[in-house]
Parts: structure tokens; C-alpha cells; sequence
């Protein structure tokens, strides 16, 4: 087993390495009732650096979530490749990948401390570093003091911040978020996404974002990939280099948004 | 906390008010042969529990008999049970080549499985075990396989997702989300496997709370059939939710909760 270094804020320096590289992935389905496949994704490529945080933002239905199962292994795919690189210091080691879903997914009948251990256990982490991990990370998203609670009897976001800290205590190399506030109420979600900010400061993951919403991906993102449905493509690329911390009201952010808007309707024709 | 002693409160009224009407019967009626009093019956079953009986034992020697033949045959019940629902549940082969037999088990009236038992087996102590395991195993089996069918998905993803191990999934996943139907099929077996016993004991074996009844029947004393039925209920009762209840409300301590 590789000795796990305890999470230093990764700095980026001027020679930013890949963590995850997908070189034209395809996955195809068999079409239901016919001997035809479907294609869900068609020769997908992208890299996200290490520390940064990268959107896919598409129609609902092109595949987005499919290609999260894909880099977090639990599906297969076709053809093409998926490079998954350990941060520095990990270097040959299995990389590990923490996922948050859009529900939480936790275990009801477990503390929010156990639910903690329930991956580093999956995950092999030594337990004498139980107790520190799961008192960092719970801190980390708001949450300290809550390990003896259940997760029934904390709020929807609350639940949310507990599966953002689960997958954060892993130490993750890399970091997947599938539509993680798409079930919360507007007002909840905007706090959650001011909160991931400020935890991205201090953990500094690498992430990728899947979303259908392109002000939460503008306002998050160093990197934007448009995706589109029939063929499930990407086909737009946008990097985003307004200084952080940003506010969702910023001028920069609003115009590039709009300007994105503009451009991904254009292309994405959204069937009711 | 007030509601909990409320309700105890309520419960125990009530059965002070069934002993003020058999008491206020019995005395009406005044025939002892009919319908004892309730002093009456407790004191022969101070006097059954203290002194050997017509068999030369006490009635202590009967209950512990009849208990071991309840938990013999309830956990054997429940161990094949829970085995063959689990199978039928994460294997398609053992599911095809047994779901169509579970409803022909299952319409079988029990007291016919009891009397099935008794051809085949003879009045033994084999007799009755498989006239239990007969009746209550499937219905155990059938509950876990439903349990099975209706666990979280999207859990288990989750699971694998941060590359659980197959021990962690079954002890932190599986097992919980089964534990309500583990739960339902322990009611349900044991009051079934209670009810078989003592009908197993009332036909047929020696030693026994079911046989003491028989016993007393035969006499035609009204005063010890009662007190037996009486012992036989208690103690059942004081078992259902003295101990199972309990447990079943420490195992769900987790759903007692409320959001915020």
C-alpha cells in the first residue's frame, strides 16, 4: 500500500499535469426491439488538470452521466481510452475516485460518522486516520459535530454536504459530481455552490461537473465542455479564467454566460 | 416518553377491566366446573408451577419442554428460510426453480401439514419440527426474497462506485435493508411455530404445555384446562413483546428521526 499524504492544498504550477484524459470514447447500447446500437457517446475527448474544475454541461438524455460511470469504472465502453493519472506522490498507485450523485446516497441506518467510514473502510484507509479525516472533512463542508446524527434528521443540503464529505475524505484524486444540486430548492443550491467554492479553496480536487445548467457551471468552472444529444458529442470547449472568488452576479460571469447561452441553444436543439 | 407510558397506562387498564368481567361472570355463574374465577386459576397456577403434576413433574419441567421445541424448530424455520429467500434472491436459477412451488406451500392449511407430519413421523419429536419447517419456511423465504427484491439499487451502486468489497456490501448494505423483512418473517414464524408446537403437543407428544392441556381436557377440569391456556398465552406474550419487540426497536433506533 502507497502512504497516503495527508491533503497539503495542491498548488498548481505552471506545468499543470492531466488527471484524467479521455481520448475519443465511444459507448454504444443495443437499441431496444431492434438488432440497430445506440450510440450514447461518440468519440468523447477531454482533459481536466490537476486542481481544476471542469463542467459538462448538456441536454438531459446525451449521455452525461453515462460517461461519469464510465470514469468512475462501474460501466464499460467501447472503444477509445480513459486515463485516470494519481496525484503527485501516488504515482502507480489505484487511482481513487470520490463521486458525489444527485441524491446522496447515504446509508440511513448509519451515523454520519459511519457513513464516513463506510468508503474509507471500501477503500482500505488505515484506521488510525478514521477519526482525523472524518473531523476535517465534516468541518470542511459545515457539518462538524453532526458525526453521532443520523441522516434522517438532517435536511436535504445538510444530507448533501455529508456526501460531498464522504467523497472528500477519501482524499480523491479526482472528484465526480453528477447534477449534485439539481434536487435541492434554488435557494439551498446557490448556498451549496458558494460553500463548494470555498471548499475547493482549501481540498483543491480535481473535479468534473456534470450539470444542464450553464450559470452553475460558468460561476464554478475553470473549464466548460458543451455536449449535445444525437450524436452525444461534445462540441465546444470554453475556458473561463475570471479570478476567484467569484459571485454569481459579476458582470464577467453574466456576459459569458449569456454569450454561452446564446451559443449552446444554437447548436442544441431541446426536444419538450 | 409520556405518550410510551400513556399507552402503557391504556394497556393495562384494559386488562383489569377483562379480569373484573371474568370475575363478576364467574361469580354470577357460580360453577367452578363452567367458569372459574380468576383467584381460582391463579392459584392452581401457583400450585402447577410449585408441585409435580399427574406426569410426576411440575409444570416448570412442561414450559421449559414446550420452549425448546418452539426455539428448536423456529430457528431451524428461520435459518432455512432466510437461506433459500437469499438464494432465490441473488440467484435467477434458484429463483425460476422455486418460486413456483412457494404458493403451493403456502396454501396448505397448516393444521393439515401437522396431521401430514404426524402419518409420516409418528408422534416424535421429528413430527413436529417438520410440520413447522413445512409451514413456516416458505413464508420466511418468500419474505427475505421480496426483502432481496426491493433493495436500493442506487445504493449498492454507490457502493461499488467507491469499491466496496463484497463482505463490506453485504454487512453495511444487504443486511440492513433486509433486517424489516427479517423482522416481519420472526413475527410471523414465531407465532406460527408457537401455534404448531402446541398443536403437535395437544396431539400427540408427551411432555408439554399443549400436552398438559390435553391432559386436563380429558378430566374434563375446567379449572387447569384455563390455568394451562393461561401459562401458554403469558408466556408467549411476555416473548412477542418482551424480547422481540425490543430488539426490533433497538435494530430500527435509525428511523425514529425527523428532519429539521
Amino acid at each position: 500500500m502507497t502512504p497516503v499524504i495527508p491533503g497539503e492544498p495542491m498548488r498548481q504550477g505552471v506545468m499543470a499535469s492531466s488527471a484524467i484524459s479521455i481520448d475519443k470514447l465511444t459507448k454504444k447500447f443495443p437499441a431496444p426491439g431492434s438488432g440497430d446500437e445506440f450510440v450514447v457517446l461518440h468519440g468523447i475527448s477531454l482533459t481536466v488538470d490537476e486542481g481544476k474544475f471542469a463542467s459538462i454541461v448538456g441536454p438531459s438524455g446525451c449521455g452525461k452521466s453515462t460517461l461519469l460511470n464510465i470514469i468512475a469504472g462501474i460501466e464499460s465502453y467501447d472503444s477509445g481510452s480513459v486515463t485516470i493519472h494519481p496525484k503527485a506522490g501516488r504515482a502507480g498507485a489505484e487511482p481513487r475516485i470520490g463521486y458525489v450523485f444527485q441524491s446522496p446516497r447515504l446509508l440511513n441506518w448509519l451515523t454520519v460518522e459511519n457513513n464516513i467510514h463506510f468508503v474509507l473502510e471500501a477503500q482500505n484507509v488505515p484506521r488510525q486516520r478514521w477519526r482525523e479525516l472524518v473531523a476535517k472533512n465534516l468541518e470542511m463542508v459545515g457539518l462538524a459535530g453532526q458525526e453521532r446524527n443520523y441522516p434522517l434528521r438532517l435536511s436535504g443540503g445538510m444530507q448533501q454536504r455529508v456526501a460531498i464529505a464522504r467523497a472528500l475524505a477519501i482524499e480523491p484524486d479526482i472528484l465526480l459530481m453528477d447534477e449534485p444540486f439539481s434536487h435541492l430548492d434554488a435557494i439551498t443550491a446557490r448556498k451549496m455552490r458558494f460553500d463548494l467554492m470555498e471548499i475547493l479553496q482549501r481540498a483543491r480536487p480535481t473535479i468534473l461537473f456534470v450539470t444542464h445548467d450553464l450559470a452553475e457551471a460558468v460561476f464554478l468552472s475553470d473549464n466548460i465542455y458543451m455536449m449535445n444529444t444525437r450524436p452525444a458529442r461534445i462540441f465546444k470547449q470554453v475556458g473561463i479564467d475570471i479570478p476567484r472568488p467569484r459571485k454569481p452576479e459579476d458582470s464577467a460571469i453574466l456576459d459569458l454566460e449569456k454569450t454561452l447561452v446564446r451559443e449552446f441553444f444554437s447548436v442544441v436543439e431541446v426536444k419538450g | 416518553m409520556a405518550s410510551g407510558l400513556k399507552s402503557i397506562g391504556l394497556r393495562a387498564s384494559s386488562i383489569v377491566v377483562l379480569l373484573l368481567l371474568w370475575w363478576a361472570a364467574s361469580a354470577l355463574m357460580n360453577d367452578p366446573q363452567v367458569l372459574p374465577g380468576p383467584l381460582a386459576i391463579g392459584r392452581t397456577i401457583i400450585a402447577d408451577l410449585k408441585t409435580p403434576g399427574p406426569e410426576g413433574e411440575s409444570a416448570v419441567f412442561d414450559i421449559a419442554i414446550t420452549l425448546a421445541r418452539i426455539f428448536l424448530a423456529f430457528f431451524a424455520a428461520m435459518i432455512a428460510g432466510i437461506g433459500i429467500g437469499l438464494a432465490m434472491g441473488l440467484n435467477r436459477i434458484v429463483e425460476r426453480s422455486l418460486l413456483p412451488v412457494i404458493p403451493l406451500m403456502l396454501t396448505m392449511p397448516s393444521i393439515l401439514m401437522v396431521f401430514l407430519a404426524v402419518m409420516w413421523f409418528g408422534f416424535s419429536e421429528a413430527g413436529g419440527l417438520v410440520a413447522v419447517m413445512a409451514v413456516v419456511t416458505p413464508y420466511v423465504a418468500v419474505n427475505m426474497f421480496e426483502g432481496t427484491k426491493a433493495m436500493d439499487k442506487s445504493l449498492i451502486d454507490m457502493a461499488v462506485t467507491f469499491k466496496a468489497g463484497r463482505h463490506l456490501l453485504v454487512r453495511k448494505i444487504y443486511l440492513p435493508q433486509l433486517m424489516p423483512y427479517i423482522f416481519s418473517a420472526f413475527r410471523y414464524a414465531f407465532g406460527m411455530t408457537w401455534k404448531i408446537v402446541a398443536l403437535a403437543e395437544t396431539f400427540g407428544l408427551k411432555f408439554g404445555i399443549g400436552y398438559m392441556f390435553f391432559f386436563w381436557f380429558q378430566q374434563f377440569d375446567m379449572t387447569q384446562v384455563l390455568a394451562w391456556i393461561i401459562m401458554f398465552v403469558v408466556l408467549m406474550l411476555v416473548l412477542e413483546h418482551g424480547v422481540f419487540a425490543r430488539l426490533e426497536s433497538r435494530a430500527f433506533a435509525w428511523r425514529n428521526s425527523y428532519a429539521n
